[in-house]
């Protein structure tokens, strides 16, 4: 919220004091300090209700929201669900395919819109943003009529084959994947917008391969707006309940299935404990990469930490 | 048997209940016990190696699935959860339905009949519905008994905080004069047009599924008059806010009722079904047009209404069942809770509902409410 | 596979014929936007195909959609529009406020994180793999009566202090929801800013609040545009905070929604809602990015 005020405070700080070089450093520290104290915040901000849904995740009773003593039990109910389990497990195959394939195809039509005329970017632009428009039950109805109808015309057809077009994990990643493109393409194309050409342009004049100067240029420059995509489509994918209601199948359910409709018999801590243990495993996986990172790193002779070679390539 | 239920139901509690058989194993010693006797089983045709359950969250006893899977050799018991009979009615309109049996409020029944969704059940594959009580037969919803199977019936009433709640509070007049007065800004009124329609209707005299303009526009007017003495409008969480003594009195279902008064803060909960009268739900199991598993499912239907597997239905979720001979099988404390089984008095006055969504003076009025709460 | 070869020019000048490989440069780029036309095809355009006629026709006797062509959704969606304005004010200050808390978090992990960048942007996502749901009654949990809310009330001495059921909690719940959505378009777009060029234009003696100006803010543009739009459309469908943190007390074209499509099974009066939602929402962007663009260079202006 603080933002914009920052540089307008310290303008004032530095012209009145001169710009010698001492007070001009304290001014950057100031600066710097402001900048890590709102990142700090934000973090906490994006902490502080995990941190609740851990502590209630020991909670004796079964409300959601009041505190009546510690206990353990929701841990052994949510492992010896199998309920869980299974949405657990369709969770994830849905939210890995539905980010994998639309940052690879959202990556794909952003770098192919740079080279059609302004006539199709526009008739582009026009679909990505009703495809954010269109309000999620209203997507996710239509979609499901429109599975449904392709399903009755085909499945005659293919009886003879032995196959029988179903609701399913493939219908919920068809249905996942669409709004989760327009998020890549939006994430990379206003990156490639700013994207600096000379590289690609002495790239070539070096004599390198197309391929090689993808490789080599364009990807690592692209690669941050391309995580960033994957992460997101991943996350909302994993979180998505409007549009996986409606178009799930036998045994494709989802935990925000489970979570929504566990919530009308009762919310109990078992969700919680659910919440806690995928959030410990995340943070053992990163805890781990970070520590492999580094030991690599080390190995080779290289600085530690280099988790942010994931994300952020230094150019 | 008895004895063993009641020692592992206590308290009260289906959660508890669940993670002491789930967790100890105890859970088998009932299962031996419970196994034998019952009626004759589905009758007729191979069953299938597996069955797909849509239904409420938590909606069947675990153990009584493991008997189910185990007596007749279902593999693959998908049990998939809804959250709201819209959605349920919203999925099939759309065309999906890759499920054997559904578990939607009888309400929904007609529309879901009519729309071609539901499969007519061969009553001689399902002896054990002779257990029914006959309330619970020829209902409005499906006259002929040939497409919906009772499983669960409650009531829409008020629940509150006793120690909170000082004034006497039996009926709907007193709780809209109480909503009005001393409690305003402290009470919960359950997300779901048909329970909410409830109060106005019932308190003026009308039937609950009336659809006579002029009945209806006294109950807006009513309504209206509730809407800026409510806290909120909350299907979900209202047990909580009655916890945390943000509300005192919700309008509402019985279902946090149980959980409420096992804590020692708020064992002062409590229930009442308002005078005037009120609705009675009722959840039912419904084979679906093209269920892919139909003898596993016949199988089920039959197998669920066993006495001693229904008694622990009941014993499981805390809802009252229609199976008379179950009733020998479930916890006396709940069967004596006037919460979870009403008495004749109540019964005698309930009114079940009926699926009025197609009346526009009802949405109409419906919306204004939910626009004009709290303000 | 001469992909970026041509990106640079084309977006620029058209002709420049000596650039290898130009021949298949039409196929490849006919295949690169292939699957993502599919999708848009098949699962955008068909189903809104679906939602436009639904629009035209008549709720079934047991709801659901029946065949007819008729305008009465239309008349019948324009004529409560109240709902509309609330949505469109609380999507406004929602987008607002994420823009103030997301540029200077973005332009910290972008500029000043170092070599931690990676980890740092994992740990924004990290707390979104918790179902929405159960974050959001933690909400509930932290402003309620027992701690924030009580904890205000005493310092200030009002008693009875509620934060839970206004338009307050709402927007918390809404920048809580949304932040990544701006956060990560503002990342992409200042990550690849030049420090250089900001040092440059502190030797050249402009101050900070001109360099902000002139460098820093030009370049967070795109990303400043790209996620408003990413918060503040989705926003305008919302129904869930406001259940839930709102305790249903602020009613949105999103719930409006709801209620028509889920308690009435009016399919078609929920889709002229819908179509009327999407094209205002529609033009209201084009505005948008045509305002913007007018004051920026239009080679710029192919870039959204």
């Amino acid at each position: 919220m603080s933002s914009p005020a920052i540089p307008a405070e310290t303008t004032v700080a530095a012209s009145g004091q001169g710009r010698t070089r001492g007070s001009r450093f304290d001014v950057d520290r100031l600066v710097d300090l402001g900048f890590r104290g709102q990142a700090t915040l934000v973090y906490l901000f994006l902490y502080l209700p995990i941190l609740v849904v851990v502590i209630f995740s020991f909670n004796a009773n079964s409300l959601a929201t009041i505190w009546t003593g510690f206990d353990m039990k929701w841990y052994g109910v949510a492992l010896s669900d199998p309920v869980v389990h299974r949405a657990l497990q369709n969770s994830f195959i849905v939210a890995i395919f539905t980010a994998t394939i639309a940052t690879t195809i959202g990556t794909m039509a952003a770098l192919g819109l740079q080279r059609v005329p302004r006539g199709i970017r526009v008739v582009y632009d026009a679909l990505t943003y009703v495809s954010i428009i269109i309000p999620e039950i209203v997507i996710a109805l239509a979609t499901l009529v429109f599975f449904a109808q392709t399903f009755d015309l085909l499945n005659p057809i293919l009886s003879g084959t032995g196959v029988k077009l179903n609701f399913g994990h493939p219908t919920i990643i068809a249905a996942h994947v669409l709004f989760n493109l327009s998020l890549v393409l939006l994430l990379v194309r206003a990156r490639l917008s700013g994207m600096d050409r000379t590289q690609v342009e002495a790239s070539y004049d070096l004599y390198a391969t197309p391929w090689r100067t993808f490789r080599q240029v364009t990807l690592p420059a692209l690669l941050p707006a391309i995580v960033a995509g994957f992460l997101l489509a991943f996350t909302f994918s994993f979180d998505d309940y409007v549009i996986t209601s409606f178009v799930s199948g036998p045994g494709s359910s989802t935990l925000p299935l489970f979570i929504f409709g566990q919530i009308k018999r009762g919310v109990t801590p078992e969700t919680n404990a659910v919440a806690t243990m995928i959030l410990l495993f995340t943070i053992g996986i990163l805890l781990f990469g970070q520590l492999l990172l580094a030991w690599t790193a080390r190995r080779r002779g290289g600085s530690g930490d280099s988790m942010a070679a994931i994300v952020a390539q230094q150019r | 048997m008895d004895d063993l239920n009641r020692l592992l139901s206590k308290p009260v509690n289906r959660r508890s209940f669940l993670a002491a058989a789930g967790l100890t194993g105890a859970g088998a010693v009932l299962a031996a016990c419970s196994s034998d006797g019952g009626g004759g089983g589905g009758g007729g045709g191979d069953v299938e190696d597996a069955l797909y359950v849509y239904n409420w969250s938590d909606y069947i006893n675990p153990d009584n699935i493991d008997k189910f899977k185990e007596e007749f050799g279902v593999n693959e018991f998908v049990y998939d959860i809804f959250a709201n009979n819209e959605e349920l009615l919203a999925k099939l309109q759309g065309g999906a339905s890759a499920y054997d049996i559904a578990c939607p409020t009888a309400e929904y029944v007609p529309a879901m009949r009519e729309g071609g969704f539901l499969q007519k059940l061969d009553l001689a594959r399902l002896p054990n519905l002779q257990y029914i009580n006959d309330t619970f037969k020829g209902l409005a919803w499906d006259p002929t008994d040939e497409y919906q199977v009772p499983k669960d019936y409650g009531t829409t009433g008020l629940l509150y905080r006793s120690k909170l709640v000082t004034e006497p509070l039996t009926s709907w007049k007193e709780f809209f004069e109480l909503a009005k007065g001393p409690h305003s800004g402290k009470i919960v009124v359950v997300d779901s047009m048909g329970d909410v329609f409830t109060f106005p209707l019932k308190m003026l005299g009308y039937s609950l599924n009336s659809l006579d303009p002029d009945e209806l526009e006294e109950a807006r007017q009513i309504l209206l008059e509730l809407a800026p003495h409510v806290l909120a409008l909350d299907s979900d969480l209202y047990g909580d806010k009655l916890a945390s003594e943000e509300a005192t009195i919700a309008l509402a279902w019985t279902g946090p009722l149980v959980e409420l008064r096992a804590s020692e803060e708020t064992a002062d909960a409590a229930w009442v079904n308002p005078s005037e009268g009120t609705l009675f739900w009722l959840d039912v199991w419904c084979m679906l047009a093209d269920a892919p598993h139909p003898n596993a499912s016949y199988a089920f239907l039959d197998f669920i209404h066993r006495p001693e597997i229904q008694g622990d239905e009941t014993n499981y979720n805390g809802y009252a069942t229609p199976n008379d001979a179950a009733k020998d099988f479930v916890d006396p404390e709940i069967l004596a809770d006037p919460a979870i089984f009403p008495s004749e008095e109540v019964i005698a006055k309930l009114e079940g509902a009926e699926d009025t969504s197609s009346n526009n003076q009802r949405i109409e009025i419906w919306e204004e409410f939910k626009s004009k709460v709290g303000s | 596979m001469t992909t970026i070869a041509e990106t640079a020019p084309a977006a620029q000048e058209p002709s420049e014929p000596k650039e290898p490989g130009r021949w298949k440069g039409g196929l490849l780029t006919f295949l690169l936007i292939l699957p993502a036309s599919f999708w848009y095809f098949v699962l955008l355009l068909v189903p809104l195909a679906i939602v436009v006629i639904f629009s035209f026709g008549t709720r079934a006797p047991n709801g659901g959609y029946a065949p007819d062509f008729t305008f009465k959704n239309y008349i019948d969606a324009i004529q409560a529009p109240d709902p509309f304005f609330v949505s469109l004010r609380l999507a406004f200050l929602g987008t607002l406020l994420c823009v103030f808390v997301g540029l200077p978090f973005a332009y910290f992990l972008a500029t000043r994180a170092g070599n931690r960048k990676g980890l740092l942007i994992l740990l924004i996502v990290i707390p979104f793999w918790t179902s929405f749901l159960i974050r959001a009654y933690a909400w509930l949990t932290i402003l309620g009566p027992r701690f924030l809310a009580d904890w205000i009330g005493s310092i200030t001495g009002i008693e009875d202090f509620r934060i839970l059921g206004s338009e307050a909690a709402i927007l918390v719940g809404i920048v809580y929801g949304y932040l990544p959505l701006m956060i990560f378009p503002l990342f992409v777009s200042l990550e690849r800013m030049d420090r250089s060029l900001v040092e440059a234009s502190k030797d050249l003696g402009a101050g900070r609040w001109a360099t902000f100006r002139q460098i820093t803010f030009p370049i967070a543009l795109p990303g400043i545009i790209t996620g408003s739009i990413l918060v503040f459309i989705p926003l305008m469908g919302e129904y869930v905070i406001p259940a839930i943190l709102g305790y249903g007390r602020v009613y949105l074209v999103g719930n409006a929604l709801v209620t028509d499509f889920l308690d009435a099974r009016n399919w078609p009066g929920g889709s002229a809602q819908a179509v009327g939602l999407i094209l205002v929402m529609f033009l209201t962007i084009t505005f948008y990015m045509w305002t913007l663009n007018r004051g920026r260079k239009t080679r710029q202006m192919n870039v959204l």
